[in-house]
């Protein structure tokens, strides 16, 4: 798995804060969502979990669940881990990636770890929760019908002052 | 999986996350409900829907250590187990 997503990381965007972007305009208009939106009950979803590093950063970082079985509009939790075995703190950014391509306009997580640095001590272990839904229009889409399977793919970079990220727009 | 080479017009924009990103739980105040709600997981298949009281409890401890932004639990899709509980409600 090494080395497949990172070729691709050229084509991302990375956003170095999250809270300037969208603001609470989009967060409201997401949150009315979330509460307004039913479950399509008999489309269950397979979700499967990848977790890679960049080859400079020493973590352990894996997902806690190999799989776990959604619904589009119900909102679900599931669990990274990662551990500095190093002896000296670490700090890290990541990014994802969703397959099928097309699947990932329908994949909206609310909360997670991406896209900020993370900074872990010598020898910490972390829990890295990621709380998603899977937009219930997804159900609705003709070319999702063969869709059971998303695979969730979060990629750990090294952050280091100085140091030039191999992904335009990192700040 | 396809193979890497899938550039152009198909490329995938990562977006970040509505609220943000999670504070680490750097004390593992959360761990236990964690512990519980992978251990759900565990025990039904790891179908999300039959553990989402759990996750419901995790992200609550979240918000009462203050590692999650205070939110009614009916946004954070939960509405349907909330029945009347009065922090929950606007």
């Amino acid at each position: 798995m090494l080395g497949a997503s990172y070729a691709a990381v050229p084509l991302y965007r990375l956003y170095c804060q999250t809270t300037g972007l969208g603001g609470s305009a989009v967060a409201g208009h997401a949150s009315d969502k979330i509460e307004n939106m039913v479950p399509v009950k008999d489309r269950i979803i397979k979700i499967s979990f990848n977790a890679d590093v960049h080859a400079s950063l020493q973590w352990n970082f894996r997902p806690q669940q190999t799989e776990i079985y959604v619904v589009p509009g119900e909102t679900a939790l599931a669990f990274y881990r990662a551990k500095n075995p190093t002896d000296k703190p670490v700090i890290g950014i990541s990014t994802y990636n969703i397959v099928p391509f097309e699947a990932g306009q329908y994949f909206n997580k609310i909360q997670c770890f991406c896209f900020e640095e993370q900074r872990l001590n010598p020898q910490e272990e972390v829990d890295m929760p990621v709380f998603f839904y899977i937009d219930p229009e997804f159900a609705e889409d003709p070319r999702m019908i063969k869709v059971d399977l998303i695979t969730l793919s979060y990629t750990f970079f090294e952050a280091k002052e100085g140091h030039k990220l191999p992904v335009p727009g990192y700040n | 999986m396809s193979t890497a080479m899938n550039f152009g017009t198909k490329s995938f924009q990562p977006r970040p996350p509505d609220k943000g990103s999670f504070p680490l739980d750097h004390l593992g105040e959360c761990k236990s409900f964690k512990e519980k709600f992978m251990k759900c997981l565990h025990n039904n298949n790891f179908e999300n829907a039959l553990c989402r009281k759990e996750s419901k409890e995790y992200l609550e401890c979240r918000m009462e250590r203050k590692l999650m932004l205070q939110e009614p639990l009916e946004k954070l899709g939960f509405g349907d187990l909330t029945s009347g509980k009065s922090e929950a409600k606007k």
